[in-house]
């Protein structure tokens, strides 16, 4: 599918710190925590620091006080991404998040209270803030964003899906520009899960969060543009996924340096074994697995990459329990 | 701006507290049943409210037992609604499967499978470690839509939103744009919700749920009903629809959405934000507001939502208030939550398909300035040329859509 978004402005919140040089650079150190709920083995996580002075003056936001850490992740993202947009651009900016678990610290605590305290021990003021939802109201609110305002879910190939809907937005006129961001937030429970997946037996794999995102315009030449996406590549099975991606790469031109984007997980063989004959883009560092915020880190991480010695670049995107997609990268000319 | 102008919808399909299939709820609708009901597929005895709106599962006879077994309650109700649609549009072979094998679907829930999430939250914090992966792998929103892809045999681009209680008529909206902009042809769109006690607790402690009647538009109303239900459309373009010589039920003819910020539970008190959505879609449907014979309205029965949306209609009808006709059907089948505007938008379609409408049931004290448009019991109207489904969700999102007559 034809896209032809040019990316207008870039944005990050990632372990290794805030901002595009911290995401590149991607030095970030884990710390050792307990799966939920399982006293007895540690396992290394990357985590935000909400400490850092970049989050200061979100603190201080009156709508944002009893925000979850993901809306800080994504307002700060979000800030980064439309620092040059005047407040009249902000108001015609239509903005769309994709998640994988969305408000998970929340919805955690939430829960608990009612397993563990009862059902009158349920508290009003957090079950509002662990609706998928609720961190886009925010950013929209926050940063003065009047446009159409969408939630999205699934893997990580979510983020196609979010740039396939800013394209039809676009074409369709309803918005001037669109912010597309990708986040997620740590969680104990997160562990339970993916301990229970198998996937922290993986050496070198790493459960992380933050967010980044996008701004996005109509096409034009000055700009690194996302040209074309390709999803809708699912599976179930191991075999269906080998499948799926065999077929998914058939669609990339075998010419074009492909960035290779799954590290330290199940996925990551089946990439190495189906593009080890094409031409490989310089690899990134790796800032652990955090479904959507590591699609939208990826992204920036590839737009980086692209110049005059790298002009187009594939992008896979890997979902790690739907589907398959990818995207084409083209430097600005 | 581009419109969807040229995009038809050619088949429905649903399972709702009041029916398993689409035909049954809207025969139950128009007759002005209510599907209130003791809650019980979990304790609710820490909770105020103990009632709500549940489906009755339809049987999947032809799937594998253990394949069933494994189906979040949400693929068990959507499963059975999107086949209907399919089946409707003329678009299953004789195994019940989708005859495009590329079909790209746009759907929204708010919760998902997350029955699974819960009881795999509740082994996690009782430390028992046994089946955890069956619970988990299957919770997430993506695999009901994969449940829907592999069971009816067709797969490509999938859209998921969950933007709260307007995520239907979003999910709707995308579809529309998709084709309108030659991004897809035909889509698979709408909504699925299964009750979670998550969702269902949270409802209570904000005391948003009633105790008694869900009364929309009543000045004495107490609160909503917590209701699932799965409702499903296929939409496509005209000309995709004459080629396989597919009949139109009717014009997808507008779409409006938009975030009110004011607050994140609550609709801006002047309600000019869901004004501006109506206008929004109207302008693109090239209608004006008499125009409109049916307004399916969101009307939770909450205090502060049926006010702000009973305000936002005087104004956004005008004198056509009155001659244009309103009901809320979450007194009949409750608040279905990211289904809400998937179910809504088939009844006002269904409305302009036949001209009977849904009644305002429950009502006893209507609020004064929308009772004139409040629709009554038996009403029809006749030759009605466009219809209106309108949502408001937590986090500010307001969605409309119109409904137009085929020809």
């Amino acid at each position: 599918m034809k896209l032809d978004l040019a990316i207008a402005g870039q944005g990050a919140v990632t372990p290794a710190g805030i901002g595009l040089d911290a995401l590149r650079e991607g030095k970030a150190v884990p710390v050792q925590i307990e799966a939920s709920g399982r006293p007895g083995p540690t396992w290394p996580v990357l985590r935000v620091d909400l400490k850092a002075p970049a989050f200061a003056r979100w603190h201080r936001e009156p709508r944002l006080r009893r925000a979850s850490p993901i809306t800080f992740f994504l307002v700060e993202a979000a800030a980064q991404a439309l620092s040059e947009a005047t407040p009249q651009e902000r108001a015609e900016t239509g903005i769309i998040v994709a998640f994988s678990a969305g408000c998970l610290a929340y919805s955690r605590r939430f829960y608990e209270q009612i397993v563990k305290q009862g059902q009158r021990a349920a508290s009003p003021a957090l079950f509002p803030e662990t609706v998928f939802n609720s961190p886009v109201s925010h950013v929209a609110t926050v940063l003065g964003l009047n446009g159409a305002a969408y939630a999205l879910v699934g893997d990580e190939s979510a983020w196609v899906s979010a740039l396939i809907t800013a394209s039809v937005w676009l074409k369709e006129g309803r918005v001037r520009q669109v912010l597309v961001l990708g986040a997620e937030e740590f969680d104990p429970l997160v562990l339970a899960a993916y301990r229970s997946a198998r996937w922290l037996r993986r050496k070198g794999f790493l459960t992380s969060e933050g967010a980044a995102g996008v701004l996005l315009h109509a096409a034009d030449a000055k700009s690194t543009t996302i040209t074309d996406a390709r999803d809708g590549y699912i599976y179930r099975t191991k075999k269906e996924a080998g499948e799926a991606a065999q077929a998914l790469l058939a669609t990339a031109d075998p010419a074009t340096p492909l960035l290779r984007t799954a590290r330290h997980n199940w996925l990551a063989p089946l990439e190495e074994q189906l593009t080890r004959n094409r031409p490989a883009a310089p690899d990134v560092p790796y800032l652990g697995e955090a479904f959507l915020a590591s699609a939208a880190w990826r992204t920036l991480q590839a737009v980086s990459l692209l110049g005059p010695g790298l002009p187009r670049l594939s992008l896979p995107v890997w979902g790690l329990n739907h589907q398959f997609g990818l995207l084409e990268l083209a430097a600005a000319k | 701006m581009s419109g969807p102008h040229d995009i038809v919808v050619t088949g429905i399909g649903a399972v709702t507290p009041l029916g398993e299939n689409f035909p049954d709820s809207w025969e139950a609708l128009v007759a002005g049943r209510d599907a209130q009901a003791p809650l019980e597929r979990f304790d609710t005895s820490g909770c105020r409210c103990h009632t709500a709106a549940s489906c009755r599962l339809p049987a999947l006879d032809d799937l594998p037992a253990k394949v069933v077994r494994r189906f979040s309650r949400a693929s068990r109700l959507a499963i059975p609604a999107a086949r209907e649609a399919l089946a409707h549009a003329g678009l299953l072979d004789a195994a019940r499967r989708s005859t495009l094998r590329e079909l790209p679907v746009s759907v929204s829930t708010t919760a998902g499978g997350m029955s699974f999430g819960e009881d795999f939250a509740r082994l996690v914090f009782a430390e028992k470690h046994a089946h955890l992966f069956d619970q988990v792998s299957r919770y997430l929103p993506q695999q009901q839509v994969l449940d829907l892809q592999q069971t009816l045999g067709f797969r490509g681009h999938s859209f998921i939103v969950a933007n709260a209680c307007a995520s239907g008529a979003n999910a709707i909206g995308h579809a529309a744009g998709l084709i309108a902009t030659g991004a897809a042809e035909c889509v698979l769109t709408g909504g699925f919700e299964a009750i979670a006690e998550l969702v269902f607790v949270g409802f209570d402690c904000l005391q948003a749920s009633t105790t008694g009647k869900c009364r929309p538009f009543d000045v004495n109303r107490s609160g909503l009903m917590i209701g699932e239900a799965a409702a499903f459309l296929v939409l496509e373009s005209a000309a995709h629809a004459a080629r396989r010589g597919a009949v139109p039920l009717c014009r997808l003819s507008g779409y409006g959405h938009s975030t009110d910020v004011f607050h994140l539970t609550q609709p801006k008190p002047d309600g000019s934000v869901l004004v501006e959505v109506m206008r929004t879609a109207a302008r693109q449907a090239g209608i004006t507001p008499r125009d409109l014979a049916y307004i399916n309205a969101h009307g939770t029965a909450t205090q502060v939502n049926d006010g702000v949306e009973a305000g936002a209609y005087t104004t956004f009808l005008g004198p056509a208030l009155g001659p244009t006709r309103i009901s809320s059907t979450k007194a009949a089948i409750g608040h279905t939550l990211g289904a809400a505007g998937s179910i809504e938008a088939l009844f006002a379609l269904a409305a302009l398909r036949s001209g009977k409408l849904p009644p305002q049931i429950n009502l006893q004290t209507p609020i004064p300035e929308i009772a004139p448009a409040l629709v009554g019991a038996q009403e029809s109207v006749e030759n009605p040329r466009h219809v209106m489904s309108v949502n408001l969700g937590f986090g500010g999102s307001n969605a409309a859509l119109v409904f137009s007559h085929a020809a």
